[in-house]
C-alpha cells in the first residue's frame, strides 16, 4: 500500500461510448414522440375506425410550420420517430409508428399519406408507413407487397 | 328451399367506402379499415366481389361470374347469394334488398 488514492479513468464500452450526448432538441422531441405514441396507442385500443383516428391526429389547432422543406422534416422526424420507439414493445408497431410521425407532422402544418400494403406469399403479412409527396418518411412495405389504402 | 333469402338476387349491393380490396395471384385480400381486420377471400370468391362492385346487383354479377367460369347461373346465384351474406355480416358489402 502506498496510501495514495490514483484516480481511475473509468473507460465505457465502446457501443455505450459512441452515443450521443442528449441535447434539450433532442430530448423534447423524444418526449414528443414518446406522449404521441401513447396517444395513438389509446386511440387504436379503443378500437375506433382508423379514418376517424387519422383525422383525430391531424387535427391541430395552430400548426407551427416548419422552416425546412417538407420532405427533409419528414425524413428527420420519421428517423426520429423510429429510434425513439425501436426499443419500446406493442403490437400493430408499425401502423402506431406511422400515425405518430403522422401527428408529428400535423402539427408541423405538413400533410402527410398513411399507406397500408399487404402480401400474401409466402406469408400474410400487412405493413403501414408514412409518404409525403411519394417519398417514403418510414421504411415501405417489400416491393412484393400491393399497395391497400393511401388515406 | 334456398338457404337465402328470394329478395337477394335483385338486391343492390356496393362496397363501403371503408373497406379495400386488392387481388393476389391466389387469393384477395380485404381491409375493413373501420375496423382494421383483414379477410382473405380465395380466387373464386375475389372475382365474385369484383363483379359485385362492378355491378351493383347481385343477378347482374352472377351472370357474369357464371360466363367466366363457366357453371350454371343458378348455381352461382346460390353461391353469390351465400358470399353476400358472409361479407356482410362482417361489414364488407352493404346489401340493400329494398326492405326496412
Amino acid at each position: 500500500m502506498t496510501g495514495r488514492t490514483e484516480a481511475r479513468r473509468v473507460r465505457l464500452p465502446p457501443l455505450v461510448a459512441r452515443l450521443p450526448r442528449p441535447t434539450p432538441g433532442n430530448a423534447r422531441l423524444a418526449g414528443e414522440v414518446l406522449l404521441t405514441y401513447a396517444r395513438a396507442r389509446r386511440a387504436l385500443a379503443r378500437r375506433r375506425p382508423l379514418p376517424d383516428v387519422l383525422a383525430e391526429l391531424r387535427a391541430v389547432e395552430a400548426p407551427t410550420p416548419a422552416a425546412q422543406p417538407a420532405i427533409a422534416v419528414g425524413l428527420r422526424l420519421g428517423r426520429v420517430v423510429q429510434r425513439t420507439l425501436s426499443p419500446v414493445p406493442g403490437g400493430a408497431r408499425c401502423l402506431a409508428t406511422s400515425l405518430v410521425l403522422v401527428r408529428m407532422l400535423a402539427r408541423r402544418g405538413i400533410e402527410s399519406s398513411l399507406v397500408i400494403a399487404a402480401r400474401t406469399e409466402p406469408r400474410f403479412l400487412a405493413h403501414a408507413w408514412v409518404e409525403r409527396d411519394g417519398v417514403a418518411l418510414l421504411p415501405p412495405a417489400d416491393p412484393v407487397a400491393r399497395r391497400l389504402a393511401q388515406l | 328451399m334456398p338457404p337465402y333469402a328470394p329478395t337477394l338476387l335483385d338486391a343492390r349491393v356496393s362496397v363501403p367506402q371503408h373497406v379495400v380490396h386488392r387481388s393476389f395471384a391466389a387469393e384477395t385480400v380485404v381491409l375493413n379499415l373501420e375496423t382494421g381486420r383483414y379477410h382473405g377471400l380465395n380466387h373464386s370468391a375475389g372475382r365474385m366481389l369484383v363483379a359485385l362492385e362492378r355491378h351493383g346487383a347481385v343477378r347482374a354479377a352472377a351472370a357474369e361470374v357464371a360466363a367466366e367460369f363457366d357453371r350454371p347461373v343458378d348455381e352461382i346465384e346460390r353461391d353469390l347469394c351465400e358470399l353476400c351474406g358472409q361479407l356482410s355480416e362482417r361489414g364488407l358489402l352493404e346489401v340493400d334488398d329494398g326492405e326496412d
